[in-house]
């Protein structure tokens, strides 16, 4: 199993659950997409999946290990079998697209010699070859997604999180991700992507969790366990 | 001519290719934390100046031992007979008998003995230049130099010089020997503390700098940990941009103390000549080898606190 969560539950500091009773699971090459209204805890989630914050009650696992008890040490190995596009992009403005997208291959010590071909071949692919050295604020909103897209992918990983990942790209562009993330997940990668644009979820047919209140629950109609 | 043009179009296109990969191999990869955040000209101006401070505290170091060392190796080699007497026929008798002894004696490698004229020379700090024999009976002054062996057991000498005449005394300078050993002793003491607290002072504005730059650099680190870096990789990135930032203050530093030290050499033999009692600014090899270690100790004192501060604060904040 790629992430399972028991009777888990999430509050900030001493305030009410933001997430609360969240029961889940995300086998091997499973995708989701998560739906809900702004606020309802849609970023907390993914937060929690990528070690950002842990439940402050109930189980947690990822990738089979218990992630609730697992020492710090041990979460940057996880954390690298996640890729992620955050929904405000989180690119590194003195860094260049290439140096953005190669970050991850950096912090695992891979040589440059090894990953150069792999980052250009995925900047080209998301159409900014002819961008790789500029730095992330002379970049348009869709320019940046694409880049904390290609950062996300560019590790190959196990898991892939997407925080409203067409939010700032036009249609064409939107499906292309939308296949690329289809075609990962065919590949093996599990998928969770959340989203605002039903019509998409509707149109591809995957199966879906809908948050709301803190509460999940599978929307009605989805195939796939909540 | 299609032919041609296909032609053309594929070597354009590997032109193309060779480009892009030239173009990929040229990239330089940018330190993944930006410089303003540790702080910059200002932290390697204030390490310039720490490791100036330290190198000239190591300088005194040094200088002192190797006054010291002067000092005590030519105490040690060296005894002085006194012989005094009621007149001058009773100490030019007595200065006599001991020369004959001094000669006679295994172990004594050298007896000189200063004439009236010098040993009332030694007075005329305290008594100006009069004619201090018409009405001093100055005592005679034997220098003698001897071997180690001697020098560590004086006893019997001493015992045979005291019977040869009465009014001889033997010195072997042990008073003399004690205090300026614990002179230097004091004095280096008090410039490695210096040295010490330069260095302190280095811990500190490394720890301050690299909280800083935490702080400034707070979402740098956040994204870091979020693609997988531990805790270690980020603290040797901060630690790398510490040492080199380090290193060039130091080394600044370390110019500017050597320029300080010669000058003050010239200055020192200028005013003083080279007899002088104090101790020689002279810069030797082995001691410019000494104080190149200092910015070496310094960037490590200031890359190790900054990693260690990094690594503390990683701990407790994220």
């Amino acid at each position: 199993m790629i992430v399972e969560f028991k009777n888990a539950g999430l509050s900030y500091g001493e305030g009410a659950e933001t997430l609360s009773d969240l029961n889940m699971t995300l086998g091997e090459g499973e995708f989701r997409f998560l739906t809900g209204p702004s606020g309802a805890g849609k970023t907390s989630l993914l937060k929690m999946i990528y070690l950002a914050h842990r439940p402050t009650r109930g189980e947690f696992s990822l990738f089979g290990e218990d992630a609730m008890q697992a020492p710090r040490e041990a979460l940057p190995a996880l954390r690298r079998r996640i890729g992620v596009v955050f929904q405000e992009f989180r690119l590194l403005d003195h860094l260049t697209a290439f140096e953005n997208v190669a970050l991850p291959m950096k912090v695992a010590g891979i040589n440059q010699n090894q990953y150069r071909e792999d980052v250009s071949e995925l900047l080209n692919w998301v159409d900014l070859g002819n961008r790789m050295d500029a730095k992330p604020a002379t970049l348009s909103g869709g320019e940046k997604q694409r880049v904390a897209l290609a950062r996300a992918l560019v590790s190959k990983p196990d898991l892939i999180l997407a925080d409203e990942p067409t939010g700032n790209v036009d249609p064409a562009m939107s499906e292309r991700i939308m296949k690329l993330f289809i075609e990962l997940n065919k590949l093996g990668a599990a998928v969770i992507v959340a989203t605002h644009d039903l019509h998409m979820v509707q149109s591809l047919g995957k199966p879906v969790l809908r948050i709301s209140d803190g509460k999940l629950s599978r929307a009605a109609g989805s195939g796939g366990a909540a | 001519m299609s032919r041609k043009n296909a032609k053309d179009n594929g070597d354009e296109f590997e032109a193309d290719e060779k480009s892009r990969r030239r173009s990929l191999r040229r990239r330089r990869s940018q330190p993944l934390l930006p410089e303003a955040g540790a702080g910059g000209a200002p932290l390697t101006a204030v390490i310039a100046v720490i490791s100036f401070l330290a190198v000239l505290a190591m300088a005194a170091v040094l200088i002192i031992n190797a006054a010291a060392h002067d000092w005590t190796a030519s105490l040690r080699s060296e005894i002085t007979v006194q012989v005094k007497g009621a007149n001058a026929a009773d100490v030019d008798a007595g200065a006599a008998a001991a020369m004959r002894i001094l000669n006679e004696t295994d172990g004594v490698l050298n007896a000189v003995l200063r004439s009236q004229e010098e040993s009332a020379a030694l007075l005329e700090p305290w008594l100006g230049q009069a004619n201090v024999s018409a009405f001093l009976n100055v005592p005679a002054i034997i220098e003698v130099t001897v071997t180690p062996a001697l020098r560590g057991d004086l006893e019997l000498l001493r015992n045979r010089i005291a019977a040869a005449a009465p009014g001889v005394t033997l010195d072997d300078h042990a008073s003399w020997h004690g205090r300026l050993a614990t002179a230097a002793r004091s004095g280096q003491a008090l410039a490695f503390t210096v040295f010490l607290l330069v260095m302190g002072a280095a811990c500190a504005i490394s720890i301050f700098a690299a909280r800083a730059g935490l702080a400034a650099n707070h979402e740098i680190v956040s994204v870091l940990h979020l693609v997988g870096a531990t805790d270690d990789f980020i603290a040797r990135q901060v630690q790398r941009r510490f040492f080199l930032l380090g290193l060039r203050g130091a080394v600044a530093g370390l110019a500017a103390a050597l320029v300080a030290l010669i000058f003050a050499g010239v200055i020192a033999r200028t005013d003083v000549g080279t007899d002088s009692f104090l101790p020689q600014f002279t810069l030797g090899g082995w001691m410019i080898l000494w104080l190149a270690t200092v910015p070496l100790v310094t960037c490590l004192v200031t890359a190790l606190s900054a990693r260690l501060t990094v690594l503390k604060a990683l701990r407790e904040q994220y």
